[in-house]
């Protein structure tokens, strides 16, 4: 076997910096730097996460132990029954936001010249500029009694009444997930296209499939996994974003954060930490179904 | 106080954690930066701080050097931060909740016991703060005198007069039909069930033996009333955060709120001609708080007493308490501010007299409530709070 590597002989002798900095010294573990960092920042938390929900309660904080308590309050307390709330409302957000946002991201791909289209997708990136506070606060102005939306339908004597539940209900949550996560859809949706050839399309309108056959034969299930991941995507985010059930949610409305939140501000380290642990078995869960379903790997290959 | 300061200011008094949190990792080196002879606090400036847009007017009325860092009025971050955190490093001196803080804090030796003698305004507290009781409880701990109160309030609900037409005076009003849907309480077990247990205790409909800090099955009465009611439509929604509260009663999608009457005067100012937000005096009583300042172990360690008896001085000068009074209408913990005002029209003209000490006279008529209780941050029961709240936010 040839001792010589790019042009270099690799048998002669190197000096004390090139074993240390070399291919063989810190070079190598320069790629370890991911695993690491995933270690530290991914992996760690979500284990000391799991480790704190069994410890014991203290006046103010917690201290070693196995107890299942925080479990048992969890499902024992209403808490259990507005995790499943949160769980239904957010499916429904990740459910309207497929139906608005993946029409738009079809629309892009097929029919925006392909050289425009990236830039296209960007322009969805520009709500992402204003702080979510202040986007979600604006819809209270819209959605309100005396709001924009409201006003305008009576003006135009569609209601004489103004709606109420719109704003400060489950349906006003909703809205404002769609409003919050609808860009997530549209880019998942767009990259997951962006992966299907274009001769699929074109021997498709060759083949003279028709708009609906074509959408739910061809670019769905060519699509599913994008779609899965922009879903859960919102999903996530609609279960753990306080923001939106608390200036948009009727009374008391919560989700999965808001409920995690409320324990730590009672100082229910361990209810929190349960609560968070429940949400990322329900995370882990939810994607060992995707990729049973729509094997997720697919999601950035080419569809030749 | 013009909108712009007002904002800056609302925004700091309604910040969550995150950003309470931000602002002390991101202030943390402007502490150190003043320099060792000033005195460095952990205070939210939004309802801690009068007389200037910074610290400066405080300081200079101490006669010392403060190097402030801001911080939210969320319990669990004080807690956090000064019993397993590194707050006595950074902090000799910190605000927060009476009436149960002062309680956490010292019980974990977090901060230490006062020498009132070196508080030459510690003559003109309130009465009540000597007089035994729960008010007194609220800056002792076993019986030592823990923390320095700095402002006060007797929360209660607002209401929109010029629809309404009357000044509703019982919690009562809230649960009258004519208002379904139009009805917004505090998202906060704390506020809401110690008002509505008053408001259920004084009208006979449920035994309580102390709204303060209700048993178990009191605390489910409490929750089950209200969950009957949220059945029913009757509340719009709770609101969470200042400006929430503000744009509820400003934009007419409620008229009655229960709420602090910092949301009501700023709601008010906002509708302008509109509406005409007034904060009313409940007969049953309303639960009543403090702030507070205390000193900490590490201020204390680092020999920083003197420093902290000038600034609770200040906090217990009329100078003070007129300006809080006039600024965010708390009430002054102090006594001689109608005389203070009164005798300074330069800084109080007529008009601002007249509003301000109408302020003061309906909050001393609101403090004179007999089922007044005070607000208690731990409640023995706790764990029946959260329990029956997330309840009714099921319901």
């Amino acid at each position: 076997m040839s001792s010589i590597r790019r042009g270099r002989d690799i048998s002669a002798p190197s000096v004390w910096w090139q074993e240390l900095f070399g291919e063989n010294g810190l070079q190598k573990w320069v790629f370890y730097i991911p695993v690491v960092f995933f270690i530290m920042f991914f992996a760690m938390p979500m284990l000391l996460t799991v480790v704190w929900s069994v410890f014991e309660r203290t006046m103010f904080w917690m201290e070693p132990g196995f107890t299942l308590f925080a479990y048992e309050n969890f499902f024992t307390s209403a808490r259990a029954e507005n995790y499943v709330f949160s769980m239904l409302h957010s499916a429904v957000a990740a459910t309207v936001s497929f139906a608005i946002g993946f029409p738009i991201a079809v629309f892009v791909r097929r029919r925006v010249a392909q050289a425009a289209q990236h830039r296209v997708i960007l322009l969805f990136i520009l709500p992402f500029m204003i702080s979510e506070l202040v986007r979600v606060f604006a819809m209270r102005p819209v959605l309100g009694r005396n709001g924009v939306l409201n006003n305008l339908l009576i003006d135009i004597g569609i209601i004489t009444e103004p709606m109420t539940v719109i704003l400060f209900s489950p349906l006003g949550v909703v809205i404002g997930d769609v409003m919050s996560f609808l860009p997530f859809m549209i880019f998942a949706g767009f990259l997951a296209l962006e992966a299907v050839q274009n001769y699929i399309f074109e021997v498709s309108d060759d083949l003279g499939t028709g708009a609906v056959r074509l959408f739910k034969d061809i670019i769905i299930p060519l699509a599913a996994p994008g779609i899965f991941a922009g879903s859960v995507f919102i999903f996530v985010n609609a279960m753990g974003l306080a923001l939106v059930p608390t200036i948009l949610g009727g009374p008391g409305a919560v989700n999965a954060g808001l409920i995690a939140n409320q324990a730590i501000v009672a100082l229910d380290f361990p209810l929190a930490m349960a609560i968070s642990t429940i949400m990322i078995l329900t995370l882990v869960l939810l994607l060992y179904i995707g990729h049973r379903l729509f094997d997720l790997t697919k999601v950035l290959e080419p569809i030749s | 106080m013009n909108q712009s300061e007002w904002t800056r200011r609302a925004f700091m008094y309604t910040a969550a954690s995150g950003v309470g949190a931000a602002a002390t990792i991101g202030r943390a080196p402007n502490v150190f930066a003043a320099g060792d002879d000033a005195l460095k606090i952990w205070a939210n400036p939004g309802v801690h701080q009068v007389g200037s847009k910074d610290w400066s007017a405080m300081a200079a009325q101490g006669g010392l050097k403060l190097a402030a860092t801001a911080k939210s009025a969320r319990a669990d971050e004080a807690i956090q931060k000064m019993v397993v955190g590194d707050g006595n490093k950074l902090f000799d001196a910190i605000t927060d909740n009476g009436g149960g803080m002062e309680d956490a804090m010292a019980s974990q030796k977090a901060i230490v016991p006062l020498d009132t003698s070196k508080i030459p305004n510690w003559k003109n507290i309130l009465p009540v703060y000597n007089e035994g009781g729960l008010a007194a409880h609220t800056i002792r701990y076993e019986g030592k005198v823990y923390s320095t109160p700095m402002i006060s309030n007797a929360d209660s609900m607002a209401y929109d007069y010029k629809v309404l037409g009357f000044h509703p005076d019982s919690w009562g009003m809230m649960f009258d039909a004519q208002f379904k849907g139009r009805v917004a309480l505090q998202n906060d077990f704390g506020p809401t069930l110690t008002n509505m247990g008053i408001y259920l205790k004084e009208t006979g409909k449920i035994d309580i033996e102390s709204p303060s800090n209700m048993k178990p099955d009191e605390v489910k009465a409490v929750c089950q009333f209200l969950i009957d009611w949220k059945k029913k439509g009757q509340f719009r929604t709770f609101w969470d955060g200042f400006q929430n509260g503000v744009g509820l009663l400003a934009t007419g999608e409620v008229l009655l709120s229960s709420c602090w009457e910092p949301i009501q005067i700023i709601a008010n100012r906002k509708t302008g001609d509109k509406a005409d937000i007034r904060y009313g005096t409940m007969k049953e009583g309303h639960q009543t708080w403090n702030n507070m300042i205390m000193l900490t172990k590490g201020g204390r360690a680092r020999g920083r007493d003197e420093l902290y008896y000038k600034l609770a001085n200040v906090y217990l000068s009329p100078w003070f308490g007129a300006r809080t009074l006039a600024g965010l209408g708390f009430a002054p913990q102090m006594t001689g501010v109608d005389e203070y005002i009164k005798a300074n029209p330069k800084d109080f003209p007529p008009d601002v007299q007249a509003r301000v000490l109408d302020i003061l006279t309906r909050k001393n008529n609101r403090f004179a409530v007999k089922g007044n209780a005070w607000q208690n941050v731990f409640p023995t029961h706790m764990r029946a709070y959260q329990d029956w709240w997330s309840r009714l936010q099921a319901a």
